[in-house]
């Protein structure tokens, strides 16, 4: 059976990406190509700095301190304007509220209403007063003035919470370091988090350039994206180190080589984790915002959406590539990078005449070698890993 | 690598598992209540949460005891609400006081300072109307920093014992806006400061009898000798001695009786109360005597406390919120189950009952933590277990990935999931703890609802690992015994399989070209 012979490219071409993608030899040169991902990269992070710097975040509640209602959008009288909400906020506190939004689908929708900090007292009026005036209809089709929720905020609630999760966040950065320094190599952990920085910066980034509104779920949201951006970098870095153990004790690929082949072999597994990962949240984002319109779950949903998209993305096209270029700092592996290109030339040489480049049998994993220069797909001529047969 | 690691006898572990499970669920049912539901958040259920966050004169953080003495003095006044199931929670430098249901309203005013202390009255000026311009809304907007710097300035000019300072803070002090100072003012030194109403400004000399001296208040209707409503106080003997000396040593003078920094009342002392006893009259109605009472019955708080969150939900927008969180976590699963089926075929049954089974087991030890710790399922926790079907379905992914690899090199399904699992379980096992102890700092360190949140994604990324190492490894073992499991078309391995099989063939090719 004739696999691998540069002749064959064409009819082996019916396999489709995503097949490739599925049966994990998808050689896709990701590492190879690192400067490109280093520019875009690089500029989105610095669009996101610039944004940070110069636009902000539009800060919620939660921040500025105010005091928030919340009702449902009908009443004995049928549905209730935003007008009228407004009518009867003004009577009951002499100023015009805010906002008044009707927010949420279906039975669900409700009427928000956000004002400057009310007192105890004026919270009462303006309940009493949208109660007589509006009749809001509890769950059981019944106006009560019970169904009128209220939350007051103050300025330094936001604030605090912000520096609470600063603080957690100095704390889980010296333990995850300190974690991935003795889990991986010093190189990994620097590249894993520069990764977990990017997803970060790149997070905060979109939402001040968007504009969503920070929460303290967003804040919250934020902490929780770090584990799920290091989680992926680290199934990553995995492989990348299963597939260098002892490479530099053999010439058959270099380091770059044997990365990049990791980050295809596990691929797939980003891509699943991710959509798998991502498919809850996704639908939490839809609930959130379809059905209950604002809060807590679709603030939380927007952010793990932002966050765990930037954390594949990190952990593909920035961990791996730069865990390259720190190792290949290293003068060892740039010798071993160039025996084996001496020793490629040599079996080039030497199969010039015949078709069939077979080399001795190889070490580490399996299929794809992902940097090959050779015109013929790698795919089908892969060693076995088990060091099972005689090299 | 041995041959026997990864080999591992399949029923053992799920009946270890099915022992799990069961001794969950007879704790649930024959444990406690036997109410097999867990603790809901008011924002589930609807409800009354205030959270409020210590003040200190200096900014440093107060101190451990004055938290826990400031949290069962506000118990007390929860539970003087008579709502069942109310209670006061310390988080971090906050207490959180929650109240179910309905009625919770007046949770709102149980964090006020209430300090109350009696001193004797310098001087006494009517307050004149405040000049237009300055509105109270001034004060809202204020930054934390400047609010420190404001006290800092109040104490200086308001509390100083230089009687030149004192007259041009008398002057200055405008009884219409918001006291900085207010709950924050230093006992030891004078005060100038006004009236509740506003009426009338004060200088003061330093505190001579504290509130905690006091041992009851109550309310008194109008009697004769008082045209309104008062509040009586009875002092705790070594307060009764002391207010007695007092009283002797000043008749004819005022005393006052600062609630707050604010003079609630400044009567003229008539003649020497020997009793213990003192009355505190003003402009009160039933309600706001009753409500004096109260707080000083129920003593003063060691802790100024801003309120940092009230919120009331109502019921309706509670249960609507809890239903929000079923049908999301739902539609996730729902959606996680059908790629993985379409993806996984075999494999995703495994995984879709591995959820489930982990689903299972989280909402049991959730029943259990919320009857014996207290924990609460809020919104926020909710979203955490949201969020962490993916991580639980990561587990999985992992190993079948692995599965794949092995099997794309030419192996048997069957003589692949030992070795796929001796390396999934590494992978699994670091990356669950990076994701565990990320949810651990938040849990020990944030506040607020983060901490829902954390703990749940920390509690499913734990019982993640009892469900792959005891359930889906076990099953996957099973499964590859069994011959129509395995088959291509049930694994869904078919494309990979064909693929392990060219790779052989051509190592096969290979080698005997060379051998040749």
């Amino acid at each position: 059976m004739k696999v691998t012979t540069p002749g064959t490219e064409g009819t082996r071409r019916r396999e489709s990406v995503f097949h490739r993608l599925y049966v994990g030899t998808g050689a896709f040169d990701i590492v190879g190509k690192r400067a490109r991902w280093y520019v875009s990269l690089g500029l989105l992070v610095l669009v996101c700095i610039g944004s940070i710097g110069f636009k902000g975040f539009n800060l919620g509640i939660d921040f500025e301190g105010g005091t928030k209602l919340q009702m449902p959008a009908v009443g004995a009288q049928g549905p209730i304007s935003d007008g009228q909400v407004q009518d009867a906020f003004r009577e009951a506190v002499g100023r015009p509220a805010e906002t008044v939004q009707i927010v949420g689908t279906g039975a669900n929708q409700t009427i928000q209403i956000r004002t400057e900090a009310l007192d105890v007292e004026e919270v009462g009026a303006v309940k009493q007063t949208l109660f007589t005036q509006l009749q809001p209809l509890d769950a059981q089709g019944r106006p009560s003035e019970q169904v009128i929720s209220d939350s007051a905020v103050s300025g330094t609630w936001g604030g605090e919470i912000t520096q609470q999760a600063l603080i957690a966040l100095g704390v889980f950065l010296v333990l995850v370091t300190a974690f991935l320094a003795f889990y991986f190599e010093k190189w990994m952990a620097v590249a894993a988090l520069v990764a977990l920085l990017h997803d970060v910066v790149v997070t905060a980034g979109v939402y001040s350039l968007i504009g969503f509104e920070v929460t303290p779920s967003t804040v919250i949201g934020l902490l929780t994206i770090l584990g799920f951006s290091l989680y992926d970098t680290v199934v990553v870095f995995d492989k990348v180190k299963e597939n260098t153990r002892g490479l530099l004790g053999l010439t058959r690929r270099t380091y770059p080589e044997a990365a990049n082949l990791a980050v295809n072999q596990t691929l797939m597994r980003s891509i699943n984790t991710s959509v798998i990962a991502l498919l809850p949240v996704a639908g939490l984002l839809v609930v959130g915002a379809g059905m209950l319109g604002v809060g807590m779950l679709r603030d939380l949903a927007l952010v793990q959406l932002i966050g765990m998209t930037a954390g594949v993305i990190s952990s593909i096209f920035l961990a791996t590539p730069l865990l390259v270029d720190l190792k290949m700092r290293e003068s060892k592996y740039r010798e071993h990078e160039v025996k084996v290109r001496q020793r490629r030339e040599r079996a080039a040489a030497k199969a010039a005449g015949e078709d069939v480049p077979e080399e001795a049998p190889k070490q580490a994993v399996s299929a794809g070698a992902g940097t090959s220069r050779r015109p013929s797909r790698p795919a089908g001529k892969s060693g076995r890993p088990t060091g099972k047969r005689r090299r | 690598m041995a041959p026997p690691a990864g080999q591992i006898r399949p029923g053992r572990y799920l009946a270890i598992f099915t022992l799990i499970v069961a001794a969950l669920y007879s704790l649930v049912f024959f444990t406690g209540d036997g109410n097999p539901y867990p603790k809901l958040g008011i924002d589930l259920q609807g409800g009354t949460r205030v959270t409020l966050t210590a003040r200190t004169l200096d900014g440093q953080p107060p101190s451990n005891e004055a938290l826990n003495q400031a949290r069962q003095i506000i118990e007390t006044r929860v539970n003087g609400m008579g709502v069942s199931g109310s209670e006061v929670t310390r988080d971090g430098n906050n207490l959180v006081i929650t109240v179910p249901g309905e009625g919770g309203e007046e949770a709102k005013q149980l964090g006020q300072t209430a300090e109350l202390n009696f001193r004797k009255v310098t001087s006494a000026l009517p307050a004149q109307t405040p000049p237009a311009g300055t509105t109270p809304q001034a004060a809202h907007q204020q930054q934390p920093g400047d609010q420190q710097r404001e006290i800092d300035e109040a104490k200086r000019t308001r509390q100083s014992t230089d009687p030149n300072v004192q007259m041009q803070a008398l002057q200055a002090l405008n009884c219409a806006v918001d006291d900085p100072l207010r709950g924050n003012d230093d006992p030891k030194l004078p005060l100038i400061t006004c009236d509740r109403e506003g009426e009338f400004k004060y200088v003061l000399e330093p505190v001579f009898l504290p509130g905690r001296e006091v041992a009851t208040a109550q309310a008194v209707p109008p009697n004769q000798q008082n045209p309104g409503w008062t509040v009586s106080l009875d002092f705790k003997s070594e307060g009764a001695k002391i207010w007695a000396d007092f009283t002797s040593a000043n008749v004819g003078q005022q005393a006052a009786f600062v609630l707050d920094s604010e003079v609630v009342s400044a009567p003229t002392i008539q003649a020497a109360l020997l009793g213990g006893n003192a009355q505190i009259t003003g402009q009160f109605n039933q309600q706001s005597a009753t409500d004096l009472a109260d707080i000083l019955k129920y003593g003063s708080l060691p802790l100024a406390f801003d309120q940092s969150e009230a919120e009331t939900v109502s019921a309706t927008l509670g249960v609507a919120s809890l239903e929000a969180g079923l049908f999301a976590g739902g539609i996730g699963l729902l959606l996680v189950a059908v790629y993985c089926l379409l993806y996984y075929r075999l494999l995703g049954i495994l995984t879709i009952l591995s959820l489930v089974l982990s689903g299972g087991v989280v909402y049991g030890v959730l029943v259990l933590l919320g009857r014996w710790v207290g924990f609460t399922l809020d919104l926020a926790g909710v979203a955490g277990f949201i969020i962490a079907i993916g991580i639980t379905a990561d587990s999985f992914i992992v190993f079948f990935e692995r599965l794949k690899d092995e099997i794309r090199e030419g192996r048997t399904f069957r003589s692949s999931v030992p070795r796929a699992w001796t390396r999934a379980r590494r992978t699994i096992l670091s990356a669950d703890a990076v994701s565990f102890l990320a949810a651990a700092v938040l849990y020990v360190l944030a506040v607020g609802q983060v901490k829902g949140f954390a703990f749940t994604l920390g509690m499913s990324t734990v019982l993640d690992l009892v469900v792959v190492f005891l359930v889906t490894h076990p099953l996957v073992a099973l499964a590859s015994k069994s011959k129509f499991l395995s088959k291509p078309s049930v694994s869904g391995l078919g494309a990979v399989q064909r693929l392990g099989n060219q790779n052989r063939a051509a190592r096969k090719a290979a080698t005997t070209a060379k051998e040749a």
